[in-house]
């Protein structure tokens, strides 16, 4: 009962932290309120008993890349603006909104199609107490292969963005 | 009524002794942490040919400063609460909490001492029992970044926000090889719990050497104290408040925020002294001493009471938190302050690629046939 009572409470959490962060104008705020919607989703992982998966979203998402979010945020000039910014003109926020929908439109039919695959997935039954083994298992046996080309992809990625970096500092 | 009491039984016991425990154990910390405030001052006193803080006293009992962190508390309490005009006032508030409470919440994974028995029943020294004890500490410690962040921009201060700017990047950098350097450990002892690793650290090597963990892992504890050092921002690497030159991210609070900034790098004292005890020191583990009492390697035993070998334990425990609080310290006060540069060399091009190695070679002999 009280870990059901915990989903709802860390799921509605991670709602509205998250509504709140699209509606949120100021950056650092919106930040924020995305940093709260990441701890309330570690929250839910352990409500569902995954506390490996719990720990590592705080240390990866958390501790590390919102870090670096906030760390580039604060140093914008919008983060040290004390008036609030001028709203875009008409046309341009019509077609801003146009787009975002298209955007939200897609992805909430791609949740709602991965979702309905979800609904028939049930605990296996030697699930253990903290699921560090079966990610394990999975992680480095069946996905293997895929794991460690994601981790390829990712180190190209730095190279580009480091090589790409260095290409506009030579330019100025 | 009693049938409430009867039918909830368990969940009632399980909750008053860890609100207990919670009392005690956290009581401990806060209270030796403000005497650490004192011991700071003390022994850079000492080092320095001075005397030190030794005139706060009581009806005239001074006990050489005895009484200096009460009489701080009471100054920082009284003193005004300032705010810059310019200040965002939600996320001011905020940070100093950011700072302390991941901090404290760290306590609750601490193993203090292995169990006593009150009334027929097992009481585990340890306020909650994670399997995941060790990604915990990880998780929660790179929280408090936030703090440094926050205050630093929140006060809208140049000079706050270059202590945070170096403050983010410093802890970022050192949290990535402290979670790298223990690593081999958890390799080791097969098990992220901090209260397994300490069990497993009750053996012998050898017949007659602990099997503590700086024994198996020398290497890793050098790399460990170096990076949490860093991470607890202390000299020789406290560039994030290099008072002759920036100030810090803390530069614009006053009072009680200002003293919660200040607490919480004691309490983080405190708490790399509890970590370096724990995994690689024994944690509460007393050379040679099992449930029933000594045994020597000689064969020679002395077998000891279960409520004096708990004690030996808890004692043994805060022997070892208070001889590294005081490493630390003396630390801080030995070695000048690094530059900014050299200490993100020291990170990313030495200790990560050592943490990294160790790795590599713990795995290398773990897998020889022996």
């Amino acid at each position: 009962m009280t870990l059901t009572a915990a989903i709802y409470l860390f799921g509605g959490l991670t709602a509205l932290a998250t509504l709140l962060m699209i509606f949120e104008r100021d950056p650092v705020k919106a930040a924020m309120l995305m940093l709260a919607a990441l701890l309330s989703t570690a929250g839910l992982y352990l409500a569902f008993s995954a506390q490996l998966l719990a720990a590592l979203q705080i240390i990866l998402y958390a501790g590390a890349i919102m870090t670096l979010f906030i760390v580039a945020i604060t140093v914008t000039p919008a983060a040290w603006r004390d008036t609030r910014t001028a709203r875009p003109a008409g046309a341009v926020r019509l077609k801003a909104r146009t787009l975002g929908l298209a955007a939200a439109a897609v992805i909430l039919a791609e949740l709602l199609k991965v979702s309905a695959g979800v609904k028939t997935v049930t605990f296996s039954p030697e699930f253990s107490e903290t699921g560090t083994l079966d990610l394990a298992r999975l992680l480095f046996g069946r996905f293997a292969f895929q794991f460690e080309l994601l981790s390829l992809v990712i180190l190209a990625a730095i190279v580009a963005a480091v090589a790409l970096a260095a290409k506009r500092k030579e330019a100025q | 009524m009693t049938g409430f009491f009867e039918a909830n039984r368990e969940i009632l016991l399980f909750t008053g002794l860890t609100a207990v425990k919670i009392a005690v154990f956290l009581g401990a910390v806060m209270g030796f942490t403000a005497l650490l405030t004192l011991a700071e001052r003390k022994v850079s006193a000492l080092m320095q040919d001075r005397i030190g803080p030794n005139r706060a006293s009581v009806f005239g009992f001074a006990f050489n400063g005895l009484f200096q962190p009460a009489a701080d508390g009471i100054k920082m309490i009284l003193k005004e609460d300032f705010m810059p005009e310019r200040a965002e006032k939600l996320f001011f508030t905020l940070a100093p909490f950011f700072a302390l409470v991941p901090a404290l919440a760290l306590f609750a994974v601490m193993p203090f001492g292995d169990y006593v028995m009150v009334f027929g029943c097992r009481v585990q020294l340890q306020i909650a029992e994670l399997p995941l004890g060790l990604f915990f500490v990880l998780a929660l410690s790179g929280l408090a970044i936030y703090g440094v962040i926050l205050g630093g921009w929140a006060s809208k201060s140049n000079f706050a926000l270059l202590g945070a700017m170096r403050g983010a990047a410093q802890m970022v950098s050192c949290e990535v090889v402290l979670g790298l350097t223990l690593v081999g450990l958890m390799m080791i002892y097969g098990s992220a719990g901090l209260q397994n690793m300490v069990r497993s650290q009750g053996g012998l090597l050898f017949g007659f050497l602990p099997a503590w963990g700086v024994v198996y892992q020398p290497f890793a504890f050098i790399l460990f104290l170096t990076a949490a050092i860093a991470e607890n921002k202390r000299g020789p690497f406290d560039l994030v408040e290099g008072e002759s030159e920036i100030i810090g991210y803390f530069m614009e609070y006053s009072s009680m925020r200002f003293a919660a900034f200040m607490f919480a790098e004691f309490v983080e004292i405190v708490l790399v002294a509890m970590l370096a005890a724990t995994l690689f020191f024994g944690g509460w583990q007393v050379p040679y001493l099992y449930e029933t009492g000594f045994l020597f390697p000689g064969g020679a035993q002395l077998p000891l009471n279960h409520y004096l070998v708990s004690a030996m334990q808890v004692g043994a425990f805060a022997a070892k938190t208070v001889f590294f609080s005081w490493f630390l310290l003396t630390v801080r006060w030995t070695l000048p302050r690094f530059r900014f540069d050299q200490l993100m060399g020291l990170c990313w091009k030495a200790l990560l690629p050592l943490a990294l190695l160790n790795i590599l070679i713990t795995g290398a002999v773990m897998k020889l046939p022996l």
